[in-house]
């Protein structure tokens, strides 16, 4: 498991690219491919503070919500696959962001470094599939999809 | 064989609750719930830089330009005629910089007694997620400069006679996401008073607050009390209005007694009674510039 997980989305338009890093994330992988992330939303820092401001008043409401998770299992993860190389794997299960649940399967790949697993994974994500409503006079500002990308090195326990 | 029984013991123990604990919990996460707490500082107390006319505990980020253009109009018993005040209009023009996030320096000008101004805002404490620091405390400086011919030429006049300071403290809390208030006093100085009577001292407190009614709109109001200095027939100032944010612009529409803008005069200068509709519609316009 870590508590140092790394979390980045990044949204882009001909108007704006927006960035924001989370280095807050909790993730624990167990030896049968159980895995769960959790993300705390006040963790996401922004290169502008009033972005920062409105991820988290306007948009993700993080005080209603103040996690995002990931909860679900690898298929076919086995101690074979600790072989120092990469694997690519499919990690299926419920996405939840904004307190709406998404069930998703997310290709990731999996590294075992000697002592824990790295796993790495980059997806997309619509905010109107978490019910996060966009105004019309930012609506070119904001993606409609937003890349995420999920790094961490998981310790053995 | 004692020894043996033992550690026999404290393996079955140690294995009961291995096997139990996937048994127990819904969720894979409730067995790391000790993961620390994220702890921020507390953000967004208040939309902008201001609740209505007086300091909120915000300043502008880093780099951040922040432009307010802010109208008073004429009072709304002036009746149809005047359109409720609407055909005349006070106004002030301001531009807030953030040198850093905690630091802030801006200049003014208003038409209301042709005034300019240079500020300075800090915000020394900020209240956390965690309320290990249960308040933020913003502190607030301004000098003010009146641009108006002197009434009486003949007489020597000095530039020192213009100016005015009022130093403030913001002391503001958020308690969950809607409601904010706020505290401040406030201390005010003249160099050059009206009558000898008049002091060049003069302290108020005042009380702010705003309850969010969406996620982008909120309901204000600002009251200031006299506490020493200030004529018997003084108006202590009170204003309610709204925020309304749309991305980078924040719309703040109210109706105040207080004809200026800035510090001394909403704070000393108030002449509208609520009781005989002597009030100013008015508002605030700010866009964020970043640098």
């Amino acid at each position: 498991m870590t508590r140092e997980g790394h979390v980045r989305f990044f949204s882009t338009t001909p108007i704006e690219d927006i960035e924001a890093e989370n280095h807050q994330t909790t993730a624990l992988l167990q030896a049968d491919g159980a895995f769960a992330f959790r993300v705390p939303v006040l963790g996401f820092r922004f290169e502008k503070a009033l972005m920062e401001e409105h991820f988290n008043e306007n948009y993700l409401e993080s005080h209603t919500y103040p996690n995002g998770s990931f909860e679900g299992t690898i298929d076919d993860f086995t101690d074979a696959l600790k072989d120092g190389e990469f694997h690519d794997v499919l990690a299926k299960g419920v996405l939840t962001i904004h307190g709406v649940e998404q069930q998703r399967e997310i290709p990731s790949t999996v590294q075992w470094n000697g002592t824990g697993w790295d796993v790495e994974s980059v997806f997309t994500v619509a905010p109107a599939d978490h019910n996060i409503n966009i105004p019309r006079v930012v609506r070119n500002k904001i993606a409609p999809t937003i890349e995420v990308t999920v790094q961490a090195n998981l310790i053995a326990r | 064989m004692m020894r043996k029984l033992n550690a026999f013991l404290v393996g079955c123990v140690l294995m009961a609750s291995a096997f139990q604990h996937p048994a127990q919990s819904q969720s894979l996460l409730d067995g790391i719930e000790v993961a620390p707490l994220v702890i921020t500082p507390v953000s967004a107390t208040f939309k902008d830089t201001r609740i209505i006319n007086a300091q909120s505990n915000e300043t502008p980020g880093k780099n951040v330009l922040h432009f307010v253009i802010a109208h008073r109009f004429g009072q709304i018993n002036e009746g149809a005629y005047a359109l409720w005040g609407l055909d005349n209009a006070s106004m002030r023009m301001a531009f807030d910089y953030g040198v850093t996030d905690r630091l802030a320096v801006g200049v003014a000008r208003s038409t209301f007694q042709k005034t300019y101004e240079a500020n300075i805002k800090w915000r020394a404490l900020r209240q956390n997620s965690d309320n290990s620091m249960p308040v933020s405390v913003t502190l607030y400086s301004v000098a003010m400069a009146n641009g108006l011919i002197w009434p009486d030429p003949t007489r020597e006049n000095y530039f020192t006679s213009r100016l005015s300071y009022v130093n403030q403290a913001v002391i503001a809390k958020k308690w969950g996401s809607q409601l904010s208030l706020a505290l401040i006093p406030s201390f005010i100085h003249r160099n050059l008073v009206e009558s000898l009577s008049d002091a060049h001292d003069q302290w108020t407190l005042g009380a702010g607050g705003r309850y969010k009614v969406t996620s982008r709109a909120s309901i204000n109001a600002e009251y200031h009390y006299a506490l020493a200095g200030l004529p018997t027939d003084h108006v202590n100032s009170l204003s309610l209005g709204m925020d309304i944010e749309t991305g980078g612009h924040v719309f703040q529409l109210h109706v105040t007694n207080s004809q200026g803008m800035f510090e001394r005069a909403f704070l000393t200068e108030t002449g509208g009674r609520w009781r005989d509709g002597a009030l100013y519609f008015g508002f605030n316009l700010s866009r964020v510039f970043d640098l």
